[in-house]
Parts: C-alpha cells; structure tokens; sequence
C-alpha cells in the first residue's frame, strides 16, 4: 500500500478539522476540531518518516503529542472560565469584541 | 527494529555540545520563569507582588548582562549550538536585545499598582464577572501574579523563537510564547468579559494558525526530509522532489508566522484581542509578539526560502499591499483607541514585512531597526493609554479623549509625540524605520509596493491627526476621564519609550550599525 | 581665443592676500549682525560701526587689487574654497569665492561707493530715529553684493541676488510711514521674483545638462550643450537681469523704488544693485559667445530699454524719478555693451564702473537738494539754488556733463565707446543699434539740461511756496560728511572716463575674466561717431535751453500737453502694459486654478477621504465579533494565498 494514500488521508482530515473549526459552535467542539487538525498533521509526520525510511517524523509526532496536551491545559482553562461568566460554551455568544 | 540494534545505536547517542555562554540569556530567563512558578507555590500571598517584580527585573537585567558579555566577544559570524537547534548570530543578538528591553518595559507596567489600585490584573481569577464577589475582588488591591511566570515563559519562547534554526523548535517555541500569551489576555480585573472573550478568540484562533504552521512544517519534511531550515534551503535549490510540497508547506507556514505578526488578512483576532486584554498585556503583545514573528518571518524567508524568492515574493507583495491597506483604511473609522492601535500595528506589519520580503543586507538591518523602534513607541502608547481613566477603568474611547490637552497638558503632549512617531513623522524613530525600510525595498527593485506603502502611511497618518486634533482642538466633555498620576513603574516605561523614538529618530547610525553588524547563519 | 581655453586657464587656488578674501564678505556681514541683534543699545555708534566694516572692507579690497595687479594676468583668477555648502547627492555646491579681475572691479566699486555712501549716509539720516537699522540694512546689501559678485558657482550667484534683493525690499520700505514706499517696496519684491524666476530655472537646466554650477565648470563644458539648450539658458539669465536691472519689460519698479532714502537709490538702484544684470550677462559671456540669437534679444532688450528710459525721463516732474530713468536708460547702454558680444563686454563694464561714479553723485546730489528743500522732490517748485547749493551744484553739474557725455568728462569715453561698437554690428543691426545709442544720447542731453534748469538754473520759484508740512522752503547748503562723498564722486565722474580708456587700460585688466575687447570696426569709423554724439548731445541741450531756459516755468506742472508727453508722464504705458501682459493673465490664470482647486482637487481629495472613510465604515462590519468568522478569513487568505503560490509557480 502505497504511502500516498496516508498522506491523502491526513489532508483530508486536516481539512475536516478546519471545516469544523468554522461550523461548530461549541467552543469543545471547535477545540477538537483544532485537535483533529494536529493529528492529522501527526500522520502526515509519520507518513513522511516512513517515505523517507528515518525517525525524525515520528520523533515529532511525539513533540506535537506533548504541545497539543499543553494546548489543552491552556484551552480548556480559557473555555472553563468563559463558561463559568456566561453559562454557555457557543463561541457565536462571545461577540462583544466587534466593529 | 531488534532491542539489540536500538542499543548499539544508543551507544552512538552523544550528548549535543551547548556553548552555554551563548544561550546564557535564554536559559537565565527560562530558568527564572521556573523559578517565579516556585514562587507562586511557595510564597505567601503578601509576599508573591514584591517577590514576583524583583526577581522579573533582576531577571532581565541579568539576561541583558549575559547577553551584553556574551556579545562583546562573540565571534563574528555568529554560532550554531544544541546540535545546531539554536543559531546565535548578529540578529539574534539584536532582537534578543530587543526583546529583553521592550519586556523591561512592559514588566514595569505589568507590575504597576498605582495607576488602577492593585494593577491591571484580576485578583482573583476564580470569581465569575459581574457578581458581587467580582465588584469586590475589583476594589481588592491584590492581584494574580502569575502573570510574571507567564510573561517570563512567553519571553523565553520569543527569544527561543527568534534563534531557532530548525522548525521543530520553531514550533515549540511558538507554543511556549502563545500559550503564556492566551492566557494573560483573560486575566484583566475589570471589564472582564472582555478580557475573557479576547482570550477565548486569540486561544482558538491562535491553535487554528498553529495547526497551519504545523502542517507546513509537515510538507516541508516531506519535501526535504528534515526540518532544518538549511536542509531546506539545499533542498530547495536544487531537487527533483515535487514543489507543490514545497510551495503548499512554504504558504502554511507563513500564514502560522503571518498570524502571529498580525499581518493582514491573518489580523482578525488582532483589534480584538488587543481590545479586550488588559492594556499592560496589550503592550506586551503588540512590541514583543511584533518582534519575534517578524524575527521568525525573517529567519525562514531569509535562510531557507531564498533560492525561491522569485516564486513567493510576488504573492507576498499582495499580502504586504493588503495588509498596510487593511490597516490604514479600516483604522480610519475606529472609535477605540486600542483598537485603533491595534489597526495601526496591522498597518505596521505591512511596512515591516515590506523589509522582511527585501531580502538584501539592508533589508534585514531596516526591519530589525523598525521592529526596534516600533516596539518601543507602541509600548508608550499603551502605556499613556492605560493613565486615561474614568470610574469604570480605562477610558478607551476616543470621545472621551477630547480636549485631554487642556486637562494633562504633559500626557497629551507626549501621546502626540507617539502618535506622530507612530505617523513616520521626522525627527521621531517612526521616520528613521520608515525611511530605512522603503529604501531598502527601493533598492531591491521593488518601488511600486514602496509607492502603495507611502499612500497606506498617507491614510494612516489620517486617524493619527484625527487624535491629536481631538485632544488639542475640541471641548473636554464635562465628565470626561481623569488622567491618573503614573507611579513610578509606568512613568519610568513611558519615558523610555518616548526617549527611545526620540533618540532613535534623532541619531539613528549607531543602532542602525548594530542592527547591521551580520546576517543569519544557519 | 575660444571659451574653452579661455577657461582652462582659470583658477588657482587662492593664497597669500586672497586667502583672506572671506574678509570682504564677513566684516560687513557682522557689522549688519551686530547692529540688528544689538538692538537699542548700539545707537549711539551704530552707525559709525557701519561705516568701519565698509571702510575696512574698501581697505582691504584696495590692498587686494594691489597685490593682484602685481601678479601676470593669467594668475589673476584664483580660487578661495570657504566650506562645502550644498552637498546632497549629486548636488556639490561649495561655499567659495572667485577673485578674479572682474569681481575686484565690483569689489572696488561697491566698497568704494558703499563707503561714500555710508558716510553720506550719516549726515542725511542723522534726524532718522531708526538710523542704526538703516545701517544694518545697508551693510547687509553690501555683504549680500559682494556674496553675489564673489561667489564661484551660479549658486552662490543666486545667494548674493536674493540678498540684494531682500536688503532692496528692506530699504525701499525703510520709510514704512508712507503707504507709497510699502507699495513701492512689494512692486519692487514681485517684478524682482519674475526675474529670479528666470535665474533659477536657468541654474536649474545647467544643473540638469551638466551636474555643475560653478562657473569655471560650466563654461568650461557649456559647448557640449545643444544650441537650444544654450539659447534657453542665455534668455532665462536674460530675465533675471531684466528683473534685477529694471530692463523691459520688468522696468516699472525701479522708478517706484525712489520711495526709499536717496542714499539708497544712489548706493542700490544707481550704481550697484541695478548693474547686477550686466555683471550677470558679463559674468556668463562664454555662454552668451555661444548665441548669436542670444546676444541679439540682449541687444534688443537693452536698445528698448535705453530708449524708454531716455522718453519717459524727459517728462517727469519727481527729481529722483526722472533720475531713476536715466539709470534704465544708462543700465539699457549697458546691457545692448554685453549684448554686442567680444566687442562690447568690457565696454559695458566701463560704462557701468562711470556710471557708479556719476549717477552716485547725481542722486546724491539730488538727496543734497532735497536736504534742503524740506524733502521737496518736485522739480517745479525748485529753480535758482545754484546760488545757494554751490558746492552741490558744482558737483551736480560735472555729474550732469559727464552723464550726457561731454568730452573730457568720464561718460564721454564709456558711451561714445559703446555706440561706436553697436555701429560695428552686422547690416542692418547695426545702423539699428547705433542709431538708437545716439538717438539716447540726444535725448539724454535734453531731459538732464531740463533737469539742471529747473532745478539749478532759473527763477527760485519756491519762494512763495511752502512745502506739504507747511514749512517755509530755506534751501541750504549740506554739512561736511554729505558733501565731501559728492566732491569724491564728482572726481571719478571727471576723471575715471579717461582714467580707464585711454589706453584701454581697463579692457587689458579685465582681459582674464570677460576676454580680450575686440577692435570694433563699423559702418561709421570711431571719430564720426565721437564727433556725431557730441554734436547730437550739445543739439539735444540746446534744445532744453530753448524750451525751458529762455522763459519762467510754471511751478505747477501743465495739464493741456501732448500725446507723447502724456504718454511719456505715464511711463510709456509700462505699468499698463505689465498690467494687461501679466496681471490680468494672472489673475485670470489664478481665478481659473482656484476653481480648479475648489471643485477638481478639493473634489477629489475629499471625494477620496469620504470613499476611503465610506470603506472603511462597510469594512468594519466584517469585523463581526463572531470568531468563526475570523477563522473562516484565515481561511479564505490561506487558500488564496496557496492559490497564488501554485499559480506562480505552475502557470
């Protein structure tokens, strides 16, 4: 099996997720989009440590792997507190900021 | 792969070498960011303020120092260290310079508490806005000091960010510098849903660009079977590999980089954020931020996109033409003034990445003047932003800002000033930045985009006079805001940025020297 | 000798005595300096001040001519370099001095008489509470002038002319209590903007052509130029010494210009200032040895000139006007001199070095009378003060023989000189040329006597007069330190003629800078024409005599008058003619940019400020607040901006 398809794989994962990104409302949602967004970029790393038969790719997922975790913590603090103030986790209700 | 072979090839593992004299100011400030959340876990709430500015001053000057030593004898190509992850070059020197006085200034008006009393900062982040325990946790004078571990953390990715030779670290550091910076938009002590609506936006929109980033990173190892940006380089002038991997990897990770320097049409989140977080951050974010993605921009488009500058520099051009057009045309209508600056550093952007697109020596020494002296003017102007005040905090808009002349005289006086230096006005360093840029983009054959840049700045010096006008020409409004007496943290920030454009726009040579003295090695 | 080698021969760099030149420049520069900054206190000395540094000034010009007369006359030019003035790109304008015989003569001659004059000066405005100021103003003309004559490049040139003429502006208006001398002064400033409009852009095209404006340079490499461009840069030079000398058809202000003190109209508009367009024409002749056609608009302008002035001054009842023409008409002999080409430089500075002398005298003179006549300046209400003006009636009157050229006096070697030579022109020229300079010597005898009767001659009709401020008239002979400059004056009117032609002693001296004087062989040999100007001048006296000498002259001036005398008394129709060539266009041109102003530019600017503010009020709207929108433009710009990628890279 070709390796070709792994990476068409992973663009068309990278391209739900930022579809997803842009018609999900919930702010979890939208979060797991971006997530989905890293992963599929994950396997495009892995693909093209197979193609080229060495283990820097792979190391890097792992280095993605650790950053996403972060990005979580970070994330999940931000959208926690912002659905504590307004009892609601749809990004469309956070429109103050605007003109 | 056999246990045995992982072995024997573990016995060829080595330890990288680390000059550490070189990334002595990284570490101090990483190790000091570690510190300082040691000092959040170990102090005592009344002890955490003083503790927190001491050892973030200390900090600096100490990172400034080693910087200082370690340039005095550093050798004049400039060196490659942790296995070549880190380059210390000319200008990484000069942006990590840069980088660590334009924090001095912002930690100062970070850990003021004389403007709002207690700071800028929420004093107790857990208590949900607009409730009673919210308006009493406004009038408390204490504050999160957390934020000083952020902005040590997200210094140290900056500085990271600048130098890092390959994109791996580039990401990492991107994350380190990002993730600090989401967070600190959300810590303001009044106006909080704003605050926390800022945070939310740059966090969601910040990971959606980091995940671009990380893509284009992606295509680019698959395209040249490393990261490093000198593989890349090599890979690009000469392979048979597929350019679409290239050319689709080089656009995604420019829009990641583009994203962070607030370059149009990647500046969305810009008004907003800069809106909505509390001033001090704002500054933080608008000088630093600023300095490291255009040192990023730089460092890519310089070492390992060179050899195919005639296929992206064009569609660059576009970019640099919409975002200086952006920012001056949607700047005019603006009735915040955070917001407005926050159109004005769109704006900035473009002249910037009008220098970073030039890939000559003079170029890369303008940008790295104009980063410098843009750093420090808009790090000013936040700093006189956060002294207009009424009883509800800042007084951001510009309605209130009217007749402020007759009011504070001196505030107004040296707001004009930034103003003006934000307008490229002579005598002020926004000239000089200007000046340098536009002609080292002339000389690099590029003058039409210099002509669209001198109309964008023409436009833009619009809503600058429209301020200055406001302030000196019209009624101060009856219950108009009060101009607070700066403490000493915020007088001492302002005046360096105002002394700083002035010096800078006076006797420019020898910075201009400095930030010419070498270029990027990889 | 061609002008190229002509100029290779210039320049040494200045040493020794010259080396000092900046002296010249910097005395009366401080003098000027000191009494405007000094303010009220230097009163007292103030006007002793200015005459020091002018004395000391003459001093050292005198020493410098000295020395430089020792030296072989190709060393005579040398070259003083002061500071690098200009230096922006390709631009290089040094600030250095020329000292060569052809800014010494000026030298001499402004200090010389700017010496007189400044001492002149201290007894006719010993009652002025502001003297101290007129004699900053003063010093400050002698510096601007001797900048304009020393400098070594165009540039330096064009410094020294708007000095002078700043310093003009400053001491036509320097009575600012009389309406008439403020709108003197801006007449004055405007025509001399026309002119230096010309100048400019003259500079501006040698600038362009050949990167340089020093004038060794220029003339060095002006043969490179096309024969249009020469041509063009020789009739833009001609406008600015038009402006600057009160030629046609800028003539009109320097009548006007009578308004300021008369030392001022002897020192500015007589003898100095007003001949900075010869020295213009003079100073630029290789450029102008390029030019047939060139010299010939010269010539023309020069013959007009001299012809207006000589008609329009014989029906002027104002003293210092009538005066005033005679200096268009004298500076018109000039101009059609250097017009004439190799022939005639040195002969239209000789002219201009003569007419220094005696028209300095003239107007002082006149300023004598009017001293003492209660600044009475109508020539009708004087008559008969010789009896009681000796001393400046003798010297007047040697003034007046020397004007109209009577042999020996000095005038009658300069003029005599330049008709002689506009008859050597080709053909038809010059039996054109020379007739006009003879005709003008005619008519210059007839005003002058008229002048000299009506004032000196005949019945006293002041006697049952009294002037505006009601005063009684007790003409009276001027004190000691107004006098003794006329007597000095009235020497060089009688002497330098001869001092300076005989021989052509100073043709040989001039030789370095404007080239040798050619012999001028034309239809009419040297001798007819002395003997036809003398006859035609003593014809033209005897003439007045016989109008105005033989019965007693009203005291007001007759109304019921020829055509030619009306048209005359309104300057030949000058100002109308400015009026209706210039101003009316003007105005005209000014209205229709105002509108185009108003509707098309102001339309467009704020037509652009409102379509940029109308954009930027739609754009905002698509800062939603909605974060997915932001998102959903990162997007888009990445897609576009992959889109283009690929294209450039595939298409």
């Amino acid at each position: 099996m070709t390796p070709t398809y792994y990476l068409l794989l992973s663009a068309l994962l990278f391209s739900l997720g930022a579809v997803g990104v842009l018609v999900r409302r919930n702010a979890i949602v939208v979060f797991m989009c971006v997530e989905l967004m890293l992963n599929a970029v994950n396997l495009s790393l892995v693909t093209f440590a197979r193609i080229n038969g060495e283990l820097d790719g792979q190391i890097m997922a792992f280095f993605v792997m650790v950053v996403a975790a972060a990005e979580v913590v970070v994330g999940l603090t931000i959208i926690m507190s912002i659905f504590r103030t307004r009892r609601s986790a749809s990004v469309d209700d956070s429109n103050l900021l605007k003109y | 792969m056999g246990v045995t072979t992982f072995l024997a090839q573990a016995d060829e593992l080595r330890a990288p070498a680390v000059d550490y004299g070189a990334v002595a100011p990284v570490l101090i400030v990483l190790g000091a960011a570690c510190a300082s959340v040691l000092f959040e876990a170990f102090l005592s709430k009344s002890q955490r303020w003083i503790g927190q500015v001491v050892l973030a001053l200390i900090t600096l000057v100490a990172s400034g120092t080693a910087l200082a030593i370690y340039a005095g004898d550093a050798p004049e190509q400039g060196t490659l260290t942790l296995s070549g992850a880190l380059a210390v070059d000319r200008p990484v020197l000069f942006l990590w310079a840069t980088l660590l006085l334009l924090s001095f200034g912002s930690i100062l008006l970070i850990a003021d508490r004389s403007v709002e009393p207690g700071g800028a900062f929420v004093a107790e982040a857990g208590v949900r806005p607009g409730t009673v325990q919210d308006r009493a946790q406004a009038a408390k004078s204490g504050m999160q000091t957390e934020v000083f571990p952020l902005t040590l953390f997200a210094l140290g990715g900056m500085m990271v960010f600048v130098a890092a030779n390959d994109l791996l670290t580039m990401f990492i550091a991107l994350e380190v510098l990002s993730l600090p910076l989401y967070l600190m938009c959300g810590l303001a002590r009044r106006r909080r849903l704003l605050s926390q609506e800022a945070a939310v936006k740059y966090f969601l929109l910040g990971a959606f660009a980091s995940a671009f980033f990380l893509y284009g990173v992606a295509l680019l190892y698959g395209y040249a079977g490393s990261v490093k940006l000198a593989d890349i380089a090599a890979a690009a002038a000469g392979t048979n590999r597929s350019d679409t991997l290239l050319f689709a990897g080089f656009g995604l990770l420019v829009v990641g980089l583009l994203f962070k320097a607030s370059v149009g049409p990647f500046h969305a989140w810009t008004p907003d954020v800069y809106q909505g977080a509390p001033t001090p951050v704002t500054a933080f974010m608008a000088a630093c931020t600023k300095v490291a993605a255009f040192g990023g921009i730089l460092r890519v488009l310089g070492i390992a996109f060179e050899a195919t500058e005639w296929e992206w520099r064009g569609v660059l051009w576009g970019v640099a033409i919409a975002s200086m057009l952006i920012g001056a045309v949607l700047g005019l209508t603006q009735t915040d003034v955070k917001r407005m600056i926050a159109y004005s550093s769109v704006a900035h952007a473009g002249f910037l990445l009008v220098g970073s697109i030039a890939l000559t020596p003079e170029g890369l020494s303008g940008t790295l003047f104009y980063l410098l002296a843009y750093g420090f003017t808009t790090l000013a102007a936040f700093g006189v932003v956060s002294l207009v005040r009424d009883a509800d905090g800042e007084a951001t808009h510009l309605s209130q800002w009217a007749g402020l002349a007759k009011r504070s005289p001196v505030v107004a006086g040296v707001f004009t000033f930034l103003l003006l230096a934000l307008a490229g006005i002579p005598l002020t360093s926004g000239f000089i930045g200007k000046f340098v840029v536009f002609s080292a983009a002339v000389q690099d054959g590029m003058a039409p985009l210099v002509v669209v840049a001198l109309v964008a700045s023409a436009v833009a010096a619009f809503f600058y006079l429209r301020v200055i006008v406001l302030m000196y020409f019209s009624e101060p409004a009856p219950d108009g805001p009060t101009v607070s007496v700066p403490g000493a943290f915020t007088t001492v920030a302002i005046t360096l940025g105002a002394v700083i454009t002035l010096v800078l726009g006076l006797w420019p040579a020898f910075v201009l020297d400095w930030a010419g003295a070498g270029a990027f090695i990889s | 000798m061609t002008t190229g080698t002509f100029a290779a021969a210039e320049a040494s760099t200045a040493s020794g005595l010259a080396g000092y030149a900046w002296l010249l420049i910097a005395l009366p520069a401080l003098g000027a300096a000191v009494l405007l900054l000094g303010g009220r206190r230097t009163n007292a000395w103030g006007h002793l001040l200015g005459c020091a540094t002018i004395l000391a000034a003459f001093a050292y010009g005198v020493a410098l001519f000295i020395s430089s007369t020792a030296l072989d006359p190709e060393e005579r030019t040398q070259d003083l370099h002061l500071f690098d003035w200009i230096s922006v790109n390709a631009l290089e304008v040094d600030f250095g001095l020329q000292i060569d015989p052809l800014s010494l003569t000026f030298v001499l001659l402004i200090t010389g008489v700017g010496s007189l004059i400044h001492i002149y000066s201290i007894g006719y405005m010993s009652h002025d509470a502001d003297r101290r100021k007129f004699f900053a103003y003063l010093n400050l003309f002698v510096a601007a002038m001797l900048v304009l004559v020393l400098g070594n490049s165009f540039v330096m040139l064009y410094l020294g002319w708007e000095g002078v003429g700043l310093a003009s502006y400053l001491l036509i208006a320097f009575w600012q209590h009389k309406p008439e001398a403020g709108s003197a002064a801006k007449k004055a400033f405007l025509m001399n903007r026309v002119g230096d409009l010309g100048l400019a852009i003259a500079i501006f095209i040698m600038f362009r052509e050949l990167g340089t404006t020093r004038y060794d340079e220029v003339f060095s490499r002006v043969g490179e130029l096309g024969s249009g461009t020469v041509l063009a840069i020789t009739l833009l030079l001609l406008l600015g010494a038009c402006g600057k000398s009160g030629q046609f058809p800028l003539q009109a202000w320097l009548p006007d210009a009578m308004a300021g003190p008369t030392p001022v109209s002897a020192l500015i508009h007589a003898a100095t200032m007003v001949t900075a367009g010869v020295y213009l024409v003079a100073r630029s002749h290789p450029i102008y040895d390029l030019s047939e056609d060139g010299r010939l608009v010269v010539m023309a302008i020069g013959a007009v000139t001299l012809l207006i002035g000589c008609v329009v001054g014989c029906a002027y009842d104002d003293f210092k006007k009538v005066l005033a023409y005679s200096t268009v008409s004298q500076i018109g002999y000039m101009i059609l001199a250097v017009g004439l080409g190799p022939v005639g430089y040195a002969l239209g500075i000789m002219h201009l070095l003569t007419h220094g002398f005696f028209k300095a005298g003239l107007f002082l003179g006149a300023g004598s009378v009017m001293h003492g006549m209660n600044d009475e300046g109508n020539i009708r209400r004087m008559g008969g003060l010789r009896k009681y003006m000796p001393i400046t009636f003798a010297t007047w009157g040697l003034g007046y023989l020397a004007l109209i050229g009577i042999p020996p006096f000095s005038g009658y070697f300069s003029k005599d000189a330049i008709i002689a030579a506009a008859f050597s022109a080709e053909g038809w020229r010059g039996w054109l040329f020379g007739g006009v300079a003879l005709l003008g010597a005619a008519l210059t005898a007839f005003y002058m006597t008229r002048l000299l009767i009506l004032v000196f001659l005949g019945q006293p009709r002041w006697k049952d007069l009294r002037s505006e401020d009601g005063r009684e008239y007790h003409p009276h002979e001027s004190p000691l330190s107004m006098t003794v400059p006329m007597i000095v004056l009235a020497v060089g009117s009688v002497g330098a003629g001869a001092f300076f032609a005989l021989g052509d002693r100073l043709a040989a001296w001039l030789e370095p800078s404007v080239g040798p004087l050619e012999e001028a062989h034309g239809a009419l040999s040297h001798t007819v024409v002395g003997i036809l100007t003398v006859v035609l001048s003593l014809l033209g006296a005897g003439l007045a005599f016989a109008l105005f000498g033989r019965k007693p002259q009203p005291a007001t001036r007759p109304e019921r008058v020829s055509f030619p005398v009306r048209a005359a008394r309104a300057d030949l129709y000058g100002n109308a003619l400015n009026e209706a060539l210039f101003a009316r266009p003007g105005t005209w041109l000014t209205r229709a940019l105002v509108f185009v102003d108003n509707k098309g530019v102001d339309g467009v600017v704020n037509g652009t400020a409102a379509l940029l503010g109308g954009t930027s009020g739609r754009l905002r709207r698509l800062q939603t607040g909605f974060v997915r929108s932001y998102a959903l433009s990162m997007l888009g710009g990445s897609i576009l901006l992959l889109a283009a990628l690929m294209m450039v890279r595939f298409s």
